[in-house]
């Protein structure tokens, strides 16, 4: 054959052209009998699916106008004969089959038929009985991952792992997820789960594919093992409308691979915000906490120091009253009470103390940490807070009436103050 | 794997001192000590969420070796 000459070169349109023109010049309709597989049905009315057979399959349209005839819907896996004709969209330079009628078969496609017997044997034994699905766990550490490595999922799976949960480690396990020993890999790979230590959930599936492609996640020995598992699992086949078996019966049902890493990890973000509202929440309350508690051990001191010498006071005053009554050998007895008296105090003060000030260092420990996390810090800078009697927190200068008293709580404590004229 | 508790540990271990902190009448010591762990407990969060890095390995099992399993790092 003669090489053709370089500058009689075709455009990539005149080969769509001529190619539609040769497919479509026929014109004449024609029965095609296939199986229905990926039904798409859009808001237009417009209907996409595709015929397959054992060896083939074609991509095929259907208008609104005769989907509004349909007497059948169009139903996966069902075999149908199709009248149409062939015709070639120039923009990719695709063949599509523009269906007009649909006729359903008696029979129905061998795929979709081993599907419903697994699904009924799996129904019978409890497997798809919702109540067995088990959480995933929150905060997962270890997951595995079940799928080709050749293929998009472990990437898009990675890709939200390190945005959403980077200390997050993937164990993947590689399994082809098409093709003749496809379930057989799959079965393999979740028996190499129990291997494996503390994994907290397991992925399985794959990217995209046609339903013809997904027979694997269908098959009953796989179906079996993703139930057996001793781990939630979550099934990410990736296609939005097809349900397959292991979808069902799998603990969490994802729509791809991506929405699976999704379910699987906390979003850092989100982590992020609850850490954040924990530190405010316990550094204010831990502040309250220590501000009652300093307040009721000053109140306590005052008390205890007044209920002291009062008592000493009263021992005194009964001693000289006594003194000028009793005889020198009473005296005597009753100023032994008036020794131990002094006794005890002086051994009191000094406990009293200690006690005190291992209690302030304490309290001044604590607080440098609650500085270090707290807007207490800026007192410290120089900014002060005004409250009025009440202790509630004045912040705007209508609440400050003229000869109002309130209280200014300053870096090491409180001032009295009272407004001159609120509007200078 | 260690057995040191995981971010999520830390976690609900802090919002759960917080509750008790909140809800709970406790004693001086006790809410200081609560205190305490929870700061702990929050920086150490804080330090695992900064610096975690994905880990990716892959897991083979060695047909020819009675079925060890080996765990590479995931060529991507």
């Amino acid at each position: 054959m003669a090489m053709p000459e370089i500058d009689e070169a075709w455009t990539v349109s005149l080969l769509a052209r001529t190619l539609k023109r040769r497919v479509e010049d026929d014109g004449a309709p024609i029965w095609v009998r296939g199986e229905i597989a990926g039904v798409k049905r859009y808001a237009s009315g417009h209907c996409y699916f595709s015929l397959r057979d054992d060896l083939a399959r074609v991509d095929c349209t259907m208008w609104r106008s005769s989907v509004a005839r349909l007497r059948v819907p169009l139903e996966e896996g069902s075999v149908v004969y199709a009248l149409g004709h062939a015709s070639v969209w120039e923009e990719r330079t695709a063949l599509r089959f523009n269906v007009t009628q649909v006729l359903p078969a008696s029979a129905v496609g061998p795929a979709a038929q081993e599907a419903e017997r697994v699904k009924q044997l799996l129904l019978r034994d409890g497997l798809l009985d919702p109540a067995r699905k088990r959480p995933v766990p929150e905060y997962a550490t270890r997951i595995a991952v079940i799928t080709s490595v050749a293929g998009a999922a472990v990437r898009d799976i990675i890709t939200v792992a390190a945005r959403r949960w980077p200390g997050v480690e993937l164990f993947v396990i590689n399994s082809a997820v098409q093709g003749t020993t496809a379930a057989a890999e799959l079965v393999a790979a979740l028996d190499l789960l129990c291997h494996l230590e503390a994994i907290d959930c397991c992925i399985i599936g794959r990217g995209g594919g046609s339903k013809e492609d997904l027979v694997a996640f269908n098959d009953e020995m796989v179906c079996r093992a993703i139930a057996a598992c001793s781990i939630p699992v979550i099934s990410a086949v990736g296609h939005e409308i097809d349900v397959t078996l292991a979808d069902l019966v799998a603990d969490l049902r994802a729509a791809t691979p991506s929405q699976a890493a999704e379910f699987a990890l906390p979003d850092r973000r989100d982590v992020e915000v609850r850490l954040d509202r924990a530190r405010r929440r316990l550094v204010s309350v831990t502040a309250t906490l220590l501000r009652a508690r300093s307040e009721r051990v000053e109140r306590t001191r005052d008390r205890m120091a007044s209920a002291l010498v009062e008592r000493v006071r009263r021992a005194e005053r009964r001693l000289l009253a006594a003194g000028g009554k009793l005889a020198p050998a009473l005296a005597r007895r009753v100023v032994l009470p008036r020794e131990h008296v002094a006794r005890i105090e002086s051994r009191l003060a000094p406990a009293m103390r200690r006690r005190l000030a291992s209690f302030d260092a304490g309290c001044r420990t604590h607080a440098a940490s609650l500085d270090a996390l707290s807007p207490l810090a800026v007192l410290g800078r120089g900014y002060a807070v005004a409250r009025d009697a009440d202790g509630r927190v004045l912040r705007r200068s209508d609440q400050f009436a003229p000869g109002i008293h309130f209280t200014l709580t300053v870096s090491d404590g409180t001032v009295a103050a009272r407004t001159e004229d609120p509007h200078v | 794997m260690s057995d040191s508790p995981t971010l999520g540990d830390d976690l609900k271990r802090l919002e759960d001192i917080v509750r008790r902190l909140e809800d709970e009448d406790l004693g001086l010591e006790s809410a200081l000590e609560l205190f305490e762990e929870g700061v702990s407990r929050l920086r150490s969060a804080q330090a695992r969420l900064a610096d975690a890095e994905t880990r990716v390995t892959q897991v083979l099992k060695d047909s020819s070796d009675g079925g060890t399993i080996r765990l590479v790092p995931l060529d991507e």
